[in-house]
């Protein structure tokens, strides 16, 4: 079923504005990263990687290109098991107010930033987290934790509940049975729930700029820093660097799904 | 006759409190017998082995495993091993893996493993299969991994869901084999679980029929489906002809169109209302049917060939849907033709009507 | 059963635990710091159980003169009379001079106190100012939330709107909403017919069309919203380009205007509204076209009355999605919007981390959780199902 000529024309050159008005900027930080001078204009005048340079050679790049990827890494650890156990506790679970749960846990995903790192800002202050590491991966797992929590629970979804009762009947244990059966069957889901939690707690920004303390600048927060204080296209080397990541996650989530859905196929 | 290896106790089972999936429950199962229950959709059979096997709990009563209770006892410590509809084996293991998983679970030393698991692929007929992936392998294949991993740790009771469901009819009947050959070999206890009527008196020492949370009838296959003890059995196991009637006395019975049917003794008393069950195989047509006590003459109303035997619909007793079955013969009467019938003392049961 | 249901609880309970000690009862603190009220009653204990008791009719007794001054001077001894004074200046501006006038005035009060206190000002001779001091003894209050919408109470505890010069959250409210509305609108009308094409192209280019809508999704608001900051700066490309095409003839403030906010906002909320009506479409099933043009629809018809109807579930989740995330935005609007053009987010980070208002910071969080709560129910109630998925905003 085709539509209209003239209305596909519109559609499809719709598309392709927006479609470009979304690439547009982050390819343009791109470009003007490699920038030889200071001044950002397109077209570019030469091509350097003086920035990127910079930004492996000044000091508090370095320390919060460190921070972030501590930071991320803690809260990976953290995150994706915690939300896998609980995706695998709801999935096996049969008890009322379940939907309620589920809210429950992923109610940081729907609040609104702000509000959740003013209300760490004042709880962990009195209880001496604020300025901690501790307190920083806490609320960094607070918001990254959902994701795992759906990803699990999206791949465990096709997960056969016969196979646990098999195990049971073979002799497996509960946790036996779960780390045996489950987990070797659902890692895809889980895998992706970390490149979830990972990559939120990278790009995280509002609740590191209340938590963090002066030695605890991540990428984001040293990025916004610099940006009010003066526009150098090292930010641009540091967004440009960002970028990357985000690609690569993007790739290894679409991956994971592939693979996901390949199970599911045969 | 030594003691049951299970008994059920009162076992209740229900999900909201008021209906009752299974009801009152009492049953033993004998050492090394093969037990089916039989029963359409709904009945309770897949209740009463999901609770056998652990994955249920009764709602009262209790289950005896070898004389000690195990209704408490969680599913992975009571040894007993199950064979699933959809197979259940473990998609990231290969067949050799999914063997050994009971073994390693209960710490068994490698080469024993070993041995056990080449032994037990050779016992389902698939030597050789062990480095393969259960995706790579036919549903009938499949099946036979399923049946050799839920026996691989020598349990003394087997269950087994439906097992045969997903296959289609010939790889069903080569695998009915399998399995009574595996039994008769093992002497293991299997309790089996099948809507199929067909499989289950193919396979069963004994058969347990279930309707709406209750056992109907348990007896071995011959007595189910000669001596059924209610119309449900009747009805359900085999087809039967069905036809109300009046006692007239100890042997005779009134039909609906006036005749009159004369069955064996009977302990129903004169004048109540009765529901006859007569099997359309045990029905004689033409010259077998002279001499007969209930012999009448009926109008052929249609012919179905059905290669091993034909199907014959008469206008017999008030009705035009009295089914009998003729063994393949050279002489089959044709449509609208009129055709000598008769009914054995013996081919009649008689039930008190609701 | 009952065994899988407590290993399914051991299993819940670490997460729920993390769950409601690291953001629930925070959460729900912040709920509780718009209405505490503890600071007159922290530092100014005996005053507060004096006036506790003063019926409010006239002057409260000698002993409440005498506690105020004993008090707010060790107070201020200790360093404590920064919450109290700023606390009873929100009461009514002024306030905290007098308090802190007569806690430095020491040793020139003297009994009697009524007559010292009034001499150093007058307005320890109003009742008006005791009764605010009663007021605020906590220890709750409704002071910030009436505040948070430009309302007070006045001298006789009735509520009432705050002078025209002091008005700044009502408008603070309606502009959120406006800009928020604006966004969605625009987000909604450019995502449909984006997912409606990405749905219908044939294999490859609807992956790669999916893919470019999925990179900005994946990439950080920050990043997204710097490379605004640097293409809307008076020398960057946006306005080397309106120049170079002769649209404008000298450099722009683009930067710190609604625009601007407006750019970012919609290009990093874009995907929010795509992926639902995408994914919306995608399950639609081509053959209730085909089943309409059999019927005799023509493709206006076809789109009106079958297509549309059924993707509007996803037009409603995609829509949500970007007005929640819009109104609680804090990166976007902060970095390229100006300072008086901001929204309720950037108030409250202001109000934490320059004023020090707690009080403020946590009503204004109340109502932005009240209005995200009403947005989530009503697309709930709209839609018979929830919002998923999130922003790392």
């Amino acid at each position: 079923m085709r539509d209209h000529p003239l209305a596909r024309l519109l559609l499809r050159g719709t598309t392709v504005l927006v479609l470009g008005f979304l690439m547009a900027p982050m390819l343009a930080v791109v470009v003007l990263s490699f920038s030889p001078t200071e001044l950002m204009v397109l077209p570019p005048r030469g091509f350097s990687l003086r920035w990127y340079e910079d930004f492996l050679t000044a000091g508090r790049w370095v320390l919060a290109t460190r921070n972030s990827f501590v930071v991320a890494i803690a809260t990976t650890i953290l995150a994706t098991p915690l939300g896998t156990a609980a995706a695998i506790g709801l999935q096996l679970g049969r008890f009322r107010g379940k939907a309620l749960l589920v809210t429950l846990l992923t109610l940081p995903l729907v609040t609104p930033y702000i509000v959740t790192a003013a209300s760490m800002y004042f709880a962990y202050s009195l209880a001496g987290l604020s300025g901690s590491l501790l307190g920083l991966v806490l609320g960094h797992t607070v918001v990254a934790v959902p994701f795992v929590v759906m990803a699990v629970l999206a791949t465990l979804q096709t997960f056969d509940a016969n196979l646990l009762r098999a195990a049971a009947s073979l002799g497996a244990a509960p946790l036996p049975a779960i780390l045996r059966v489950v987990v070797p069957n659902t890692w895809p889901g889980i895998a992706a729930g970390a490149v979830f939690a990972f990559a939120t707690s990278l790009d995280e920004f509002v609740i590191t700029l209340f938590l963090a303390g002066p030695g605890q600048f991540t990428l984001p927060r040293q990025m916004y820093a610099s940006v009010r204080e003066f526009l150098t296209p090292t930010i641009l080397a540091a967004a440009t660097l960002l970028f990357l990541c985000s690609l690569i996650f993007l790739l290894v989530s679409e991956a994971l799904r592939l693979r996901a859905a390949r199970k599911v196929v045969r | 006759m030594t003691a049951p290896l299970v008994r059920f106790r009162d076992v209740t089972k229900t999900y909201d409190g008021h209906t009752q999936v299974v009801a009152a429950l009492n049953l033993d199962v004998q050492r090394g017998e093969f037990l089916t229950l039989l029963g359409p959709s709904g009945s309770g059979k897949t209740t009463t082995l999901m609770m056998l096997a652990g994955f249920e709990d009764p709602s009262s009563g209790r289950i005896e495993l070898d004389g000690a209770r195990i209704d408490t006892v969680p599913p992975h410590r009571r040894g007993i091993g199950v064979v699933f509809q959809n197979y259940a084996l473990f998609p990231h293991m290969t067949v050799a893996e999914n063997l050994a998983f009971p073994l390693s679970i209960r710490r068994m030393p490698r080469a024993e493993i070993a041995s056990r698991t080449q032994r037990a692929l050779e016992m389902v007929r698939l030597p050789g299969f062990g480095d393969r992936r259960p995706q790579q392998l036919s549903g009938g294949q499949q099946q036979r991994v399923a049946l050799a991993r839920a026996l691989i740790f020598e349990p003394k009771l087997v269950l087994l869901d439906e097992p045969l469901g997903a296959l289609d009819k010939q790889l069903r009947e080569e695998l009915q084999t399998e399995i009574r050959r595996i039994h008769a070999q093992l002497g293991v206890t299997m309790v089996y679980v099948t809507h199929d009527q067909a499989e289950a008196l193919t396979l069963s020492d004994r058969i347990a029929v279930f309707n709406e949370g209750r056992i109907q009838q348990l007896g071995t296959a011959e007595a189910v489906y000669e001596h059924p003890a209610n119309p449900f059995v009747a009805g359900f196991i085999g087809e039967n002809n069905r036809l109300a009637a009046r006692v007239l006395d100890a042997t005779r019975l009134r039909l609906g169109d006036g005749s009159v049917l004369t069955a064996t003794p009977h302990d129903l008393p004169a004048g109540a209302a009765a529901l006859l069950s007569i099997r359309p195989e045990r029905v004689a047509l033409g010259a077998a049917a002279q001499g007969m006590t209930n012999a009448a003459t009926a109008r052929v109303e249609e012919v179905v060939y059905l290669g091993d035997h034909s199907r014959l619909r008469l206008a017999h007793a008030g009705r035009t849907d009295f089914i009998v079955k003729l063994p393949r013969q050279d002489a089959v009467p044709q449509p609208g033709t009129m055709v000598e019938l008769g009914i054995p003392e013996a081919a009649v049961t008689v039930f008190p009507a609701d | 059963m009952r065994r899988t249901n407590w290993l399914a609880a051991l299993l819940i309970a670490p997460l729920l635990l993390l769950i409601i000690g690291s953001f629930l009862m925070p959460v729900g603190l912040t709920l509780f710091r718009a209405v505490a009220d503890r600071e007159v009653a922290a530092a100014l204990p005996d005053t507060s159980t004096i006036l506790a008791a003063w019926d409010g009719q006239r002057l409260p007794p000698e002993a409440a003169f005498a506690a105020v001054a004993r008090e707010l001077a060790a107070a201020l001894e200790e360093r404590r009379i920064g919450d109290v004074a700023q606390r009873m200046n929100f009461e009514r501006t002024g306030l905290r001079t007098l308090l802190l006038r007569t806690a430095r005035a020491g040793d020139r009060l003297q009994a009697p106190y009524v007559a010292s206190l009034v001499a150093l000002d007058a307005r320890w001779g109003e009742s008006e100012t005791w009764l605010m001091l009663q007021r605020a003894g906590g220890p709750t209050t409704s002071l910030y939330l009436l505040r948070a919408m430009d309302l007070t109470r006045g001298p006789d505890g009735a509520v009432m709107q705050v002078p025209d010069d002091e008005k700044l959250f009502q408008t603070l409210f309606i502009r959120t909403l406006w800009v928020s509305l604006l966004v969605t609108a625009i987000c909604v009308l450019l995502a449909y017919p984006v997912a409606y094409t990405i749905t219908r192209l044939r294999a490859p280019w609807s992956s790669v069309a999916l893919t470019l809508v999925l990179i900005p999704f994946w990439s950080s608001v920050l990043v997204r919203t710097t490379a605004w900051f640097v293409l809307l700066q008076r020398e960057g490309p946006v306005n080397d380009a309106l120049i170079g095409i002769g649209i404008l003839e000298a450099p722009a403030q683009i930067l710190g205007t609604r625009i601007a906010v407006l750019l970012a906002l919609v290009h990093v909320l874009l995907p929010f509204a795509i992926l639902p009506m995408h994914s919306v479409m995608t399950r639609l099933d081509a053959t209730y076209l085909r089943a309409a043009a059999s019927l005799g629809a023509n493709g206006v018809q076809r789109f009106f009355r079958v297509w549309l109807p059924l993707s509007l579930p996803g037009v409603a989740a995609g829509g949500a999605m970007v007005f929640l995330l819009s109104v609680g935005m804090y990166t976007a609007p902060a970095l390229v919007g100006g300072d008086r053009d901001q929204m309720v987010t950037w108030f409250i980070a202001n109000f934490m981390t320059r004023d020090v208002n707690w009080g403020m910071a946590a009503a204004l969080s109340a109502y932005l959780l009240a209005m995200s709560g009403a947005v989530i129910a009503l697309t709930r109630i709209l839609t018979g199902g929830t919002i998923q998925a999130g922003a790392r905003a």
